[in-house]
């Protein structure tokens, strides 16, 4: 028998739990451990060969470390990097905070299809693509036939011409990216507050909690797990910047970029006309890196605290 | 583990001997191939927004091109805003191509030969292509070199570029205004005034975002702020933004965004397509060809005049402005150049590929007119982008003499200073890059007049400098000035 024997004999065992997993297996093993062999381009000059693109791979020339020069050559590596992970940390706090705030609202709202509703308007948004998001803010901010500045207007406020005036933006990317996604967060966090045990709430409403002392130490403790896996998993995202919210929304205003330009939309405007698909390369692996480092640390603290709400 | 390591080697050897089979199955080659009754199927990627009927054309040009020369062609269309990156992405990933659209524009043609993109089509020219170098005027084939070499099939069309003032007839009439004084962007200003006063919902400067305001220089890479003079005598490369001329074009552009002839949303709009569709504009600049207010008064439907802002002459960017190349990885690259050659010296072909079927799509008026038909709507092709354009029939509004003036204009061009050059960016791709961003950041805004130049231009030239513009001008530099030493 042996090992063999043992695992065709766990395969058999488990057959039903394999083959639930398989088509992820499969779509990870094609689309992200399979083209992970592609990080090699990050350090070639790419070029093509006739015979395809393995042979571009193996053909092109070997050039270390110079594809990551560009991201590092200018003060914008420190603007882009800066930018990104800014946001992301707002992203991150603040869509947290507003996604679990309103799922227990749409929780203790006792009519139910009133909570529909609202569930249904929140989470609308998440489906509109940003050039549809970017085309509503324009309405809103346009100079001349903008919402916002007519408005203004009636209030004798002199027109603002929001599209080459940085000040505002920081404050319009974050509510906008808030408007798109909390509903979407929110009812991940509201399927969490409906498996808590009814029988807890009993139990402290017995003993005389008000609401907010319910919510305070049944709700958010019992959330903590979700909420944790899920802020790690925003962290280790923390490199990669919305390229439709920073490059559709502003309407690629270049005046804006100080404020706008993440790492995305950097490396899209340097490589989009010169195309050097190393450069890119090389760019998303830098992003992936710094992300795999901070899942790891943020995770390693997480243990620390609390060993059953880390990621492992 | 060790078991679970051999069986790994297993797979791998495994894989690789599965791939050695497969990638030798594609490798085969029949000679007996390529003949009436075995014809063999060229794809064909070329630019424009797809059109319905391509496959049904492409059956009846199949039947008579593998009659011909024993080919069958299926063409696929990618539309203008997704054809670069769609054939970047095609090219870099070896997909099979056998020919492919490319020009100074949409998929970059020097940069894309640089990267073997395309196959070095020499020999093929003197072989199969004989017919494209009889009809083409010469200075295409030597202007679309690439260190030495050809990599694609310029189309017969224009060869010099003319930029010129074009003005909405109708406002033209209404205020009888007189257009042929004007030259400069100075000169506009009277004109842009009256309509500014007494037509409040018209855009009197048609700007969009990719408004390039004309001066007499002649760019290294386009829209890169490296240039030199048109009559330069020296061939030094300057910085555009810091020379007396755009100084003062970004000034009057500046004034006249304040005095509100320029959209207020011009540096951000993409382009001018719907103002152009509701006739609410007044002037704009454009790139001409002799004839050209006919070809837009008639795709617009209203009357567009024309009067020019420049002189003509012969730039890279106008010989190279449409290409067809044969891809590198092209399994039939001497079917593909002979169907290439036919393509640019067969009637016949060259009016099926460009109107479709006669009968259905179009039907002749005489011999070398046509008329188009309700169908030729869903089969509507960018005739520039398919090789020879003197070939095709006239529309019954063409002047009987179009294709003698296109010849009348094309011997006039006078070349310009960096005309057969190409700047090879490979030691400066760093640099590139990030200049590319710094004038994504400013140029727009610069341009359409949006922003103050007396602050801007400054602040944009730090942020180039500090980009390694510098950089990238004394390799240009030293580039061109090896190219002068061996080809004078």
């Amino acid at each position: 028998m042996g090992a063999f024997g043992r695992f065709f004999k766990n395969i058999n065992k488990n057959a039903a739990m394999l083959i639930m997993v398989l088509p992820a297996t499969l779509w990870f093993i094609f689309f992200s451990y399979l083209p992970m062999a592609g990080m090699v381009i990050a350090f070639k000059e790419y070029r093509y060969s006739r015979d395809g693109f393995l042979a571009s791979i193996i053909e092109s020339k070997w050039v270390g470390l110079q594809n990551f020069k560009f991201l590092f050559s200018t003060n914008d590596a420190y603007i882009i990097t800066r930018n990104t992970v800014v946001y992301n940390i707002f992203f991150i706090v603040l869509g947290l905070v507003i996604a679990v705030a309103m799922a227990i609202m749409l929780a203790e709202i006792t009519n139910k299809r009133l909570a529909k509703v609202y569930q249904t308007g929140m989470f609308l948004p998440y489906f509109l693509s940003w050039v549809i998001v970017g085309y509503f803010v324009f309405s809103f901010l346009s100079l001349d036939r903008g919402v916002v500045n007519q408005v203004a207007g009636w209030f004798g406020i002199d027109p603002v011409n929001w599209y080459s005036d940085p000040t505002y933006w920081p404050i319009i990317i974050v509510v906008v990216f808030l408007w798109k996604s909390v509903g979407y967060n929110s009812v991940i966090y509201l399927a969490a507050i409906m498996g808590i045990d009814k029988s807890l709430y009993e139990a402290a409403m017995i003993d005389g909690a008000n609401k907010w002392q319910q919510i305070r130490n049944i709700t958010i403790p019992m959330l903590t797990p979700l909420i944790t896996i899920l802020t790690l998993l925003a962290i280790g995202k923390i490199f990669y910047a919305d390229f439709g919210l920073f490059y559709q929304v502003p309407r690629d205003s270049g005046t804006l970029y100080s404020v706008t330009n993440v790492i995305d939309t950097y490396v899209y405007r340097g490589l989009k006309s010169t195309g050097e698909i190393g450069m890119s390369t090389a760019a998303g692996l830098y992003q992936s890196l710094i992300g795999f480092v901070l899942v790891i640390t943020s995770n390693g603290i997480v243990r620390k605290f609390n060993k059953d709400n880390a990621l492992f | 583990m060790i078991r679970k390591k051999r069986s790994f080697t297993v797979a791998l050897s495994l894989l690789l001997a599965m791939s050695i089979v497969l990638s030798a199955c594609g490798g085969g080659k029949n000679n007996s191939e390529g003949t009436a009754e075995k014809p063999v199927e060229l794809i064909w990627y070329t630019i424009g927004t797809p059109q319905k009927d391509v496959d049904k054309v492409m059956a009846e040009v199949s039947k008579y091109t593998a009659e011909k020369i024993g080919v069958t062609v299926k063409m696929s269309m990618i539309d203008w805003g997704d054809y670069s990156q769609k054939l970047q992405v095609m090219t870099a990933s070896g997909e099979a191509v056998d020919m492919m659209f490319t020009s100074s524009w949409a998929f970059d043609y020097v940069q894309n030969a640089r990267k073997g993109a395309f196959m070095q089509i020499d020999d093929l020219l003197k072989e199969q292509g004989k017919g494209i170098v009889d009809t083409l005027d010469p200075a295409f084939l030597e202007g679309s070199k690439v260190d030495g070499h050809n990599y694609g099939v310029p189309a017969n069309k224009e060869l010099p570029a003319q930029e010129v003032w074009r003005f909405n007839k109708q406002f033209v009439d209404k205020y009888k205004l007189d257009i042929s004084n004007v030259y400069s962007l100075e000169s506009l200003e009277p004109l842009l005034k009256t309509i500014k006063e007494n037509e409040p919902d018209v855009y009197p400067f048609a700007v969009d975002k990719n408004q390039m305001p004309y001066v007499p220089y002649d760019y290294v890479i386009e829209k890169l702020p490296m240039a030199v003079s048109l009559d330069t005598t020296d061939y030094k490369i300057v910085n555009v933004l810091d020379t007396p001329e755009m100084k003062q074009i970004l000034n009057t552009m500046h004034k006249y965004y304040k005095a509100g002839y320029i959209p207020t949303e011009a540096a951000t709009m993409d382009s001018m397509t719907d103002v152009q569709t509701t006739g609410k504009w007044f002037a704009d600049r454009a790139t001409s060809q002799p004839f050209a207010d006919n070809l837009w008064s008639a795709s617009y439907g209203y009357p567009v005049v024309s009067t020019p802002a420049s002189d003509a002459m012969i730039y890279n960017w106008s010989v190279m402005g449409s290409m067809q190349s044969i891809s590198a990885n092209s399994k039939y690259p001497e079917k593909a150049m002979e169907f290439l050659n036919l393509l640019n010296t067969d009637p016949v072909l060259r009016n099926m590929v460009d109107s479709g079927i006669e009968g259905v799509h179009y039907k002749k008026a005489s011999d070398n007119v046509m008329e188009n038909l309700d169908e030729s709507k869903n089969y509507d092709m960018p005739t520039f982008s398919l090789g020879n354009v003197m070939l095709t029939y006239l529309n019954t509004t063409d002047p009987t003499n179009k294709w003698e003036e296109f010849k009348k204009f094309n011997d006039a061009g006078t070349s310009a200073p960096l005309l057969g050059f190409n700047f090879d960016t490979s030691k400066v791709t760093t640099e590139i890059a990030s200049v590319q961003n710094v004038k994504e950041e400013y140029w727009a805004a610069l341009m359409t007049g949006t922003v103050d130049p007396e602050t801007y231009l400054a602040r944009a030239n730090d942020k180039f400098k500090a980009a390694g513009l510098d950089k990238i001008m004394a390799e240009a530099q030293r580039q061109l000035d090896e190219w002068r030493a061996a080809n004078k």
